[in-house]
């Protein structure tokens, strides 16, 4: 938030001559880096956690706040990528089953080639990137709705990990991804490190899609599909890269997931979380419509969406009704955004 | 779209295109096959039914394929078209119609349903009545927010989606209800013989005839004959005009949406009568009812940008999908065929909507 | 300058004082049936703000979509600085120098006004985005063109369309253009704003830039312009220093020898006028708008793109509402909320933009017709009269002469014409009281043309009162038993049916005061 401080009051026509001296760069360069709607949402978490730490006192304490952390991980580094794809306009519903795939053989790779910790993330997001890849190519080139084509993949996807689970739970998967949050060796100074990367991840999606040239190519993509092409932007390129990025934390995510869970995964992995993740998005403030959002809302959204659970629960309610908090804060999220779109339109 | 307006006059006829009657048989053959949807699912169809009996000739299936089982297997058609038509009255509405919140309906629908039937022991046909009201009053939330407030359909159905699956679960805490009256209505769902004829045919499921041909019958009139069909084209096929030629466009949306609701509960109904149980889950578990239904309006033929789709291409897609389905299910052992139905709809999908974008491009010039 | 050679010579004359930088000679296109361009010739000098004139469909939208690379000419030869070239793509055309500021802004209104400007050749430092960089070049030129320098970092979306087309121009000149081609850029502009505009482009042009101007406003051109080129009918007819024209000799060039087909003999009836518009306003669009039409009377507004008279039609039709003023129908004042009660009040509208207001594209004629009369044809308003259907759908075919073997066509792949009768048909299947018709043959074949006009014709006969909105000057003056210019959003001057087209044109372009035929 700088101040203009050269700011002159314009007089219509500058007269004669342009200025010798060169206008001194200004330092704010794009539009303010927080958007209102953030603000809201970090508002209202800040708000639930209070409200949450006074109904139950055991809320504020680590061993609630980290699987709360741990829980919110994948569905925001999964977000991440999602964001990216609904800002080009598109949709990635096939996520779910994207990470079911990836869980199922990376934690068999654990469990019978006793992988080790990079070897099996590498391969996650190596078979992520694939599967988003399929998606890309279908999309960017097949010229289908993302939504039609990622349903159809989503049915492959699933077909492809129930075919690796070959009807059996895996079981006994060690603790290679401890480090990823479970336990004292999965935190520093009390976070996990699954939350870290993520907001790490995010950090640096936030400064790609602000500051590169690629970064604001996916915007205007979103924007005009056709000006932009006409500008010069590869547009196919561009949208088979959201998907592939996509992918790539989708297999980073699945490692979270296993992580997450005890040393046993079963088939019911991924299931679901391709909305979990698309609420999260379209929470913090990304247009289902395509070319606006931010990174930063995702991270937020998902917070909420975590929090709202974890809070539903342990207010001692029944979990199931977190699913309809969710739904009524998507309502009013975009609501809110369709209102202030509509005013703007009127002015 | 692709450029800007032009204010020269524009080509009279941009391509010549041949018309449809010109060319030898099979180029003529292959444009219907492609332009036309009915041909293309009649021909797999036949393809399926011929391959599975060949193999079932050849002992590759552990049952045999024959015309009882395929009869058999219509009971899954009932679900599945039914949604499929509800999804096509939404998608035919435009403006990314969709609506993936008919699943959390068919939940919530049916244990309202229980409740009445199994619980308070309202008369059938009444229950019957309220359950569809209620499923047209959840389609009504859907179609407000899409139409009155302006919601982009996809966000408006996923939160309802969560909102009603949620609210079906917690309704009952977590319980499915199966009183002897719930237990008593699997009757519905069995087979019967038909009259007259029905001693040479293979026994039909009593619920195609009850609910799945009537709602078949009550769709194909309300979108060929009725003023309310030639709206719902009219602002899918271009919303704007529709509001030129003084159509009401947000009341016929909404209303695609309210039908869509209500064709749900109809089906909540369904659903509970085919598990003698009316169960929290019973439209969200797994993949969900939404999923596959949208699938088969895709599949048979409804563009997904609105306003061009048939009844008879849902219903044929319909008895693609259950036959492929039920074949899959005796080529493999154990769950595996369950399994191989996920990889056969999408790939079917994922070609149907490749040849939806190539055929509009190529035999419709547009875009 | 080659003052009495309007035809550009083939070699650039090397005693002109201006350098050629583009010279394109022979240019011809095809849109199938359609000679949009024969042999047109155009040579534009560097630093020169070279004008092109012509009515609408003389070819004008054209040459420059040839000259950007948007669309490829059949024949003929692009020189440019002396070297010939061929552009074959938006990307060739941008490589020369040559930028394009097309009427509707080809912006993104999420991202910022400097990421627009740079959209697709981003100046970069490292990996990044020279943010800096850009903004301080990009703040450059919002001097140049008289913007806050704010505007900079602010999202397109939130400027005004004014606005918004100057970002166009900083857009296009950010790419070093050579030529920059301005397609009718005063047309959506306030008075104030143009100033801008006119002190922009002298700046350019003093620095070299050559700046082909397209716009219907002729008094504007002897502010701006060095040198004229007329069209018409798809050919250049001639290229002249803006010194030797006026308004009126400018207006003759575009309507040249071909008078515009005798309007019948017709007589109007007297009597109260059924349509009044009394001082109609919509802030912002229009103001102060009087119109009266009688029963059987065609009465025509003509008025240039932006003037506003498209606006007032929606507004008769419920489509906007006025902010003031009234509009009376058989002395009642009226004031439809929507389409719907327009049409109850017997009042109907063709529609300006066929394919995007007009057209159901992949349904039938039939359904075309019978959309917006679903009442009528059918039973109870619920049950379609398929039968009453068709033969109303046959009725106007035949009455319309449509040209198609059935009522079952579709209508997305009939010509311009064609699909423009049946849309004409909708609003005759109950006769209207009131029908607005709104550039009733854009983009419509010559034999078309004269079909509707004549159907138009017919219609007023009959009892309807006809108002024709159109920025089609012969065709206003063809078919209107009255004709008022709009212009800068209201009513100016009134012709009877013995108006000229260079009287009328030249009113309509600014040059009232020349001729005396004030309302």
């Amino acid at each position: 938030m700088s101040v203009h401080t050269d700011e002159r009051p314009d007089p219509g026509l500058p007269a004669g001559e342009p200025p010798a001296a060169r206008p001194t760069p200004r330092r704010r360069v794009l539009p303010s880096p927080v958007s209102g709607q953030e603000l809201v949402l970090l508002g209202v978490i800040v708000v639930l956690w209070i409200v949450l730490a006074f109904a139950t006192p055991a809320f504020f304490t680590a061993g609630s706040i980290q699987p709360l952390l741990v829980a919110t991980a994948p569905i925001a580094l999964v977000g991440i990528g999602m964001t990216i794809v609904i800002i080009t306009g598109g949709i990635d519903v096939s996520v779910g089953a994207a990470i079911m795939v990836c869980a199922v053989l990376t934690a068999k790779l654990l469990v019978d080639a006793g992988l080790s910790l990079l070897p099996a993330v590498l391969v996650s997001m190596a078979v992520g990137a694939v599967l988003g890849l399929v998606n890309g190519v279908l999309i960017a080139y097949g010229r289908v709705h993302a939504i039609i084509i990622t349903f159809g993949t989503a049915n492959l996807f699933q077909w492809l990990g129930l075919q690796i689970f070959a009807s059996k739970t895996v079981n006994g998967i060690p603790q290679t991804f401890d480090v990823f949050g479970r336990g004292v060796a999965g935190r520093t100074f009390g976070v996990p490190h699954a939350f870290l990367i993520t907001v790490v991840i995010a950090a640096l999606a936030w400064w790609y899609l602000r500051h590169t040239a690629g970064g604001r190519h996916f915007y205007a993509i979103g924007g005009d599909a056709n000006a932009a092409r006409l500008a010069g932007i590869r547009v196919q390129r561009r949208v088979l890269l959201a998907y592939v990025i996509t992918g790539v934390l989708v297999g980073l995510g699945a490692c979270f997931t296993i992580a997450q869970g005890t040393s046993t995964l079963d088939q019911s992995v991924g299931s679901g979380k391709e909305l979990a993740v698309i609420a999260a998005v379209v929470i913090g403030g990304t247009s289902i419509m395509g070319g606006r959002g931010s990174v930063l809302g995702t991270l937020l959204g998902a917070l909420l969406v975590q929090t709202v659970s974890s809070g539903v629960t342990q207010l001692g309610w029944n979990s199931n009704l977190s699913d309809l908090f969710v739904g009524v804060f998507i309502i009013i999220a975009v609501g809110a955004d369709l209102l202030r779109e509509r005013a703007r339109r009127a002015r | 779209m692709s450029t800007t307006t032009p204010t020269v006059s524009e080509p009279a006829t941009p391509s010549p295109r041949p018309s449809r009657t010109e060319g030898p048989l099979g180029s003529r053959l292959l444009r219907a096959v492609l332009t036309q949807r009915i041909v293309l699912l009649a021909i797999l169809i036949v393809v399926v039914l011929v391959t599975f009996m060949v193999m079932d000739a050849g002992d590759y299936l552990t049952a045999p394929y024959d015309p009882d089982y395929l009869a058999a297997a219509l009971i899954n058609a009932v679900p599945l078209a039914m949604l499929g038509l509800a999804e096509l009255l939404v998608i035919l509405s435009g403006r990314g119609g969709i609506d993936l919140s008919v699943g959390a309906i068919v939940s919530l629908a049916g244990m309202v349903f229980g409740f009445m039937y199994g619980e308070w022991g309202w008369p059938l046909w009444i229950a019957i009545i309220a359950t569809t009201a209620f499923g047209a009053l959840c389609g009504a939330l859907n179609g407000f927010l899409v139409s009155y407030i302006g919601f982009p359909a996809l966000i408006a159905t996923l939160a309802t989606f969560y909102a009603f699956k949620s609210l079906a679960i917690v309704i009952n805490s977590q319980r499915p209800i199966s009183t002897p009256p719930i237990q008593d209505l699997f009757s519905i769902s069995r087979s019967v013989e038909l009259p007259v004829i029905g001693r040479e045919l293979p026994n039909i499921p009593l619920g195609i005839f009850t609910l799945l041909l009537p709602t078949v019958i009550v769709v194909w009139l309300v979108l060929a004959r009725t003023t309310y069909g030639r709206r719902l084209f009219a602002i899918g096929t271009n919303d704007v005009a529709a509001r030129w030629a003084g159509l009401p466009v947000r009341d016929t949306r909404f209303k695609a949406y309210l039908y869509a609701g209500a064709i749900s509960g109809l089906v909540a109904v369904v659903t509970v009568a085919q598990f003698a149980s009316a169960r929290p889950d019973a439209g969200v578990s797994g993949s969900g009812m939404a999923l596959p239904a949208i699938t088969i309006a895709v599949l048979g033929g409804v563009a997904i940008t609105g306003g061009i789709g048939r009844v008879s291409g849902v219903v044929l897609a319909t008895l693609l999908i259950v036959w492929l389905n039920a074949g899959i299910l005796l080529a493999f052992v154990g769950n595996e065929g369950s399994q191989y139905q996920l990889l056969a709809l999408g790939v079917v999908l994922v070609f149907a909507a490749l040849l939806n974008g190539l055929t509009n491009r190529r035999f419709t010039g547009a875009r | 300058m080659t003052p009495e050679d309007p035809s550009p010579a083939d070699d650039p004359a090397p005693d002109a004082p201006g350098v050629v930088r583009l010279a394109m000679t022979g240019i011809t296109k095809r849109f199938g049936a359609v000679r949009a361009i024969r042999e047109a010739d155009l040579t534009v000098h560097a630093g020169e703000v070279h004008a092109l004139v012509g009515e609408n469909g003389a070819g004008k939208s054209t040459m420059i979509k040839i000259i950007s690379g948007a669309v490829a000419a059949d024949t003929g030869r692009i020189e440019f600085e002396g070297a010939e070239v061929s552009i074959g793509s938006t990307t060739d055309a941008m490589a020369l120098g040559i930028a394009t500021v097309y009427q509707e802004p080809q912006l993104f209104p999420e991202l910022t006004v400097a990421e627009n400007i740079f959209i697709g050749r981003e100046l970069r430092t490292g990996g990044r985005v020279d943010w800096s960089g850009q903004n301080s070049r990009v703040v450059e030129l919002l001097q140049l063109l008289g913007l806050p320098e704010r505007y900079a970092t602010v999202p397109v979306g939130t400027l005004s369309i004014a606005e918004q087309q100057q970002v166009s121009i900083a857009k296009a000149l950010a790419g070093d253009a050579r030529v920059l081609i301005l397609d009718e850029p005063s047309a959506i502009l306030t008075d104030a704003e143009i100033e801008v505009l006119f002190t922009v482009v002298r700046r350019l042009t003093a620095s070299g830039v050559s700046v082909i101007y397209i716009s219907h406003r002729l008094d504007e051109l002897f502010r701006i312009a060095q040198r004229v080129t007329v069209m018409r009918d798809g050919r250049t007819i001639g290229t002249h220093p803006i010194e030797e024209l006026t308004v009126r000799s400018i207006a003759e060039l575009m309507v040249g020898g071909i008078l515009s087909a005798a309007r019948g003999e017709r007589t109007v009836p007297d009597g109260d006028p059924v349509l009044v518009l009394d001082g109609l306003t919509r802030t912002g669009r229009f103001h102060d708008v009087d119109v009266q039409v009688r029963r059987g009377e065609i009465v025509a507004l003509y008025g240039l793109v932006g003037s506003g008279v498209s606006e007032i039609a929606a507004c008769i039709y419920g489509m906007d509402q006025a902010t003031a003023g009234s509009v009376r129908l058989d002395g009642r004042a009226i004031a439809p909320r929507t389409p719907q009660q327009a049409q109850r009040l017997g009042i109907a509208l063709l529609p300006a933009n066929r394919k995007v207001e007009g057209m159901f594209s992949f349904q039938s004629i039939a359904f075309n017709v019978s959309s917006g009369h679903l009442t009528l044809l059918s039973r109870f308003g619920l049950w379609m009269d398929r039968a009453r259907e068709r033969s109303v759908a046959r009725d106007l075919i035949t009455r319309l002469a449509v040209k198609t073997p059935s009522e079952r066509q579709a209508i997305g792949a009939m010509s311009g014409g064609n699909a423009q009768k049946v849309v004409l048909a909708r609003q005759l299947v109950e006769r209207p009281q009131v029908l607005v018709l709104a550039e009733p043959t854009q983009g419509v074949d010559v034999g078309a043309k004269e079909e509707i006009h004549r159907i138009i014709t017919e219609l007023a006969e009959q009892g309807s009162a006809v108002l024709v909105v159109t920025s089609d000057l012969p065709e206003a003056l063809r078919i209107a038993d009255r004709l008022q210019v709009v212009r800068g959003g209201t009513t100016t001057v009134e012709f009877g049916p013995d108006a000229t087209q260079v009287d009328v044109l030249a009113a309509a372009a600014g040059a009232v005061d020349e001729e005396g035929h004030a309302a």
